[in-house]
């Protein structure tokens, strides 16, 4: 009886969020959906003649598996085309999966309760819990479908080696990856006491997830088995095809969401498990200026992250020992980069350092971001009219936003190299100043999108989203570029691609002078848009 | 007296839609001006092309003699504004963002700061996004009237706060009042604005309808009577300037309009009268007689 009031009506809510959410769901369901299954044809390409054993050997890699995850297969021979599709795109697809749909369950959750909408509904005859339930089983039935849409696909290629049981497997697995990632953001969403921390916890907790199944992967896959995000990958389809991972998914889930059901049935709207403290009468001093407050508001935002980066530089820079080791027993693999003079760590720090690159990126899109977030709020009403200009407002936000980047380039650049050489055995060819260089060499491409978010808030503020598809576009054409080969003109298209990777390849000055110019011109005529402008307000 | 906000002609549209068509009014040194009129009907937008918040389409807008978009920084160091619903950071608490806007505006008085918290009786201590919507309203309010300013704006001030503190805010806007301030009062709350204002100025969509002084409005507004007569009080319907006539037996109501006041007095004093009742219009006839238009 009072389950049945608790959530009462969530059908209703159901079919309503349905409704609200249809344009969103079709672009997630066919975006994730054709990118997880389109690639079959392109890899066919890439298998032909020695391709898949070159394949092979290449992933046997460490740094590799620390990526993309292991494979189950132990001999060059047994690696088909399905092997291979599943060991590069598997974890990935699932990733981003995991990550849309927690973004989405806090968002329809916690962030309508922080935004009052929830009282509104609340006021309706809907049961308290109603809004969460419907919210799950959007998710859900958007992640089923997203998994039938893949195994489809895949199919429809009729390629060798793609079973129908493994494309299903394949489906299922990214869609069961999505079901955690909504478990989890619907945890979170109750423990933290709003919805920023909600997401933000919950999106570290994945990249937590993430990094530490770099490391079991690299070492010892079984060990990955007790890490949820393990049970989205491990499935092996096309090859083992083991199904026991998505039972775990489905047990591991129905507790949380029972967990989370109970937890928010004894706490009030509006708030969390985690108190919030008394805070101070009067401002210190270092809050009492624009920069200050800045500094202030995204705090929380660039110690996370910063944290992160260190993370996250220092678990791939925990590889290379492995790395030292794998390429020891490999004659092939030794042969290949004795030929081509370059050092394996050489290698593989030119593509972390632009991996990492590209997620520094994001901090201060973040932030320039933030500054519209606040103006769309009135926020700044009042500020602005004290005697504080619009230019100390833009500049103060860029200039945070530019901080941001050299500081976490820099932390990032730390984690790895300090790591990487203090792991390393041997000697290595390279030195701390090696990684530095490397990674501020990519420095103006995170400079770029600092100038890009400050052009779009200057001219087109609702549009300060889209920077960030650019960046992930930029970011799968770097991480697919090496897999599969693009032509030049269209690598180009993602600005990364315009610096050498270095330390393989070597400085090129102009370049970096150049990109550096154009940012900042960028950020020169943002300004120009923000003088002028209507701020956002009362809209 | 010298002029402290002249606006002129002034026009705004948002895409298509126009949302101001001809806003002209002044606030003179020392005046307290309330600015009302029906919702959606641009107060807050012209108060915001003020700021320089958003620019004007077309017309001249000044404040202390400059161009409101042009100088606003010159402009602003001497003026204080509440919007009427303040929007707080959530992670930080009363006190701190009382402290950030008086260091951002120049010239915030601490003591003073301290009598208004506790006159206003807020937690300085509380994060910002615990407040309830009044205590969020005092943090504006507290922060605008810290510091010293010549011209204060006030967007519904005092939108969610109880009466009790509603009045404190009067007695401090009648302060400033008699030191000399001058004061755009935009509300819709016509007790605060019939107890504080000079002059008043009623806008209706996107265009000023009515300028003046309370007096001056009365007068173009009819009072109310009502009397009791012995004589055949229906030769009342046929006076100049009686409106809206309503018999009831020797007893009547009507509406007189002021310019007649005299032929209506004359006329009544025919009848041996036994009742006269006149009620002078209150300021909700007078808006209501605008909001309806
Ligand atoms: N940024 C904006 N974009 C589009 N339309 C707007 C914007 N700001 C205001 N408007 C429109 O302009 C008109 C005037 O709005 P305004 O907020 O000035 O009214 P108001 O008199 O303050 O009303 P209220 O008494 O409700 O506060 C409204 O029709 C409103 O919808
Ligand atoms: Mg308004």
């Amino acid at each position: 009886m009072i389950m049945k009031e608790k959530f009462a009506r969530w059908d209703i809510l159901f079919l309503q969020y349905l409704k609200r959410d249809w344009k969103k769901i079709i672009i997630w369901v066919l975006g994730i959906g054709l990118f997880s299954s389109g690639f079959i044809p392109a890899f066919k390409e890439l298998a032909k003649g020695q391709g898949l054993v070159g394949m092979y050997e290449t992933m046997q890699n460490p740094a590799m598996i620390s990526m993309v995850g292991p494979t189950p297969i132990d001999s060059a021979a047994d690696y088909t085309l399905g092997a291979m599709y599943v060991h590069e795109m598997l974890l990935f697809c699932g990733l981003i999966t995991m990550i849309v749909s927690l973004l989405h369950v806090v968002g329809h959750t916690r962030k309508e309760e922080d935004l009052g909408l929830t009282e509104l509904v609340r006021s309706f005859q809907i049961g308290r819990q109603a809004n969460s339930l419907a919210t799950m089983a959007e998710t859900v039935l958007i992640n089923v479908l997203l998994a039938v849409v893949i195994s489809v696909v895949m199919i429809s290629f009729n390629a060798d080696t793609i079973t129908v049981e493994g494309s299903f497997l394949f489906g299922a697995s990214i869609g069961a990856a999505g079901v955690l990632g909504a478990v989890l953001g619907l945890l979170f969403a109750q423990i933290m006491p709003n919805s920023s921390g909600a997401t933000g916890v919950g999106l570290g907790l994945v990249g937590l997830l993430y990094m530490t199944r770099a490391g079991t992967d690299a070492s010892n896959p079984d060990w990955s088995m007790i890490n949820p995000m393990g049970w989205t990958y491990l499935t092996y389809p096309f090859t083992d095809n083991n199904w026991m991972p998505l039972v775990f998914v489905l047990i591991f889930s129905l507790v949380v969401i029972i967990i989370s059901f109970v937890l928010e049935g004894s706490r009030d709207m509006g708030a969390g498990y985690l108190p919030e403290r008394e805070g101070r009468a009067h401002a210190k001093s270092s809050l009492l200026s624009v920069q200050g407050l800045f500094a202030r508001l995204n705090r929380g935002a660039i110690i996370g992250w910063f944290i992160g980066f260190l993370v996250m530089g220092a678990a791939y820079g925990s590889i290379y020992g492995d790395m030292q080791t794998f390429l020891q027993s490999n004659e092939v693999m030794q042969q290949m980069f004795t030929q081509a003079d370059v050092s394996l760590e050489a290698s593989f720090t030119s593509t972390i350092i632009m991996v990492m690159a590209v997620l520094v990126s994001i901090l201060p899109i973040v932030i320039i971001n933030k500054l519209f977030a606040e103006e769309n709020r009135s926020q700044l009403s009042q500020i602005f009219s004290t005697k504080v200009s619009r230019t100390e407002l833009f500049w103060a936000s860029v200039g945070l936003a530019i901080f941001a980047g050299v500081l976490g380039t820099l932390l990032s650049v730390a984690g790895l190299g300090g790591t990487a050489l203090s792991v390393m055995e041997s000697d290595s060819s390279m030195g701390m100043a090696d990684f530095f260089a490397a990674g501020f060499n990519l420095w103006p491409s995170v400079l770029f999108f600092t100038g890009l978010s400050a052009l779009v808030i200057g001219w087109v503020p609702g549009a300060g989203k889209l920077v960030y598809v650019y960046l992930a576009y930029s970011f799968m054409l770097n991480y697919f570029g090496g897999i599969v080969d693009f032509p030049d003109w269209f690598l180009k298209t993602a600005i990364q691609d315009w610096l050498p990777q270095m330390p393989v390849e070597s400085f090129d000055l102009p370049v970096f002078i150049t990109i550096t110019a154009i940012s900042i011109v960028l950020m020169v005529i943002g300004y120009i848009g923000y003088k002028r402008r209507d701020m956002a307000e009362g809209a | 007296m010298t002029e402290v906000v002249k606006v002129e002609g002034v026009q705004k549209t948002f895409g298509k839609a126009k949302a101001l068509s001809d806003v002209t009014f002044t606030v003179k040194a020392g005046e307290v001006v309330g600015f009302i009129g029906p919702n959606g009907s641009g107060k807050s937008t012209t108060i915001r092309i003020l700021l320089g918040i958003i620019k004007r389409n077309a017309g001249n807008a000044e404040i202390f003699g400059k161009d409101v978009w042009k100088n606003s920084l010159e402009i602003h160091k001497r003026i204080s504004y509440v919007p009427g619903d303040v929007t707080l950071w959530g992670g930080l608490t009363g006190g701190e963002i009382i402290d950030l806007f008086l260091k951002l505006h120049g010239g915030g008085d601490k003591e003073r700061r301290d009598y208004l918290i506790e006159r206003f009786e807020l937690d300085p201590k509380k994060k910002a996004k615990s407040y309830s919507k009044g205590n969020r309203q005092k943090v504006g309010l507290i922060a605008a009237l810290s510091v010293e300013s010549d011209l204060y704006i006030f967007d519904e001030p005092t939108s969610g706060l109880d009466p009790l503190m509603e009045s404190i805010f009067q007695e401090e806007v009648e302060k400033l009042k008699n030191a000399g301030k001058s004061i755009l009062l935009s509300s819709h709350i016509l007790s605060e604005v019939e107890r504080l204002a000079d002059k008043v100025v009623i806008i209706r969509q996107g265009e000023i309808v009515e300028t003046g002084t309370l007096d001056e409005l009365r007068y173009l507004t009819r009072s109310t009577v009502k009397m009791e007569t012995n004589g055949d009080i229906t030769a009342m319907a046929e006076v100049a300037g009686v409106f809206d006539f309503e018999q009831d037996g020797n007893k009547a109501t009507f509406s007189a309009e002021q310019e007649h006041l005299n032929e209506i007095l004359l006329a009544a004093g025919k009848l041996d009268v036994i009742k006269f009742d006149s009620s002078p219009p209150t300021l909700e006839d007078l808006f209501m007689r605008h909001y309806e238009g």
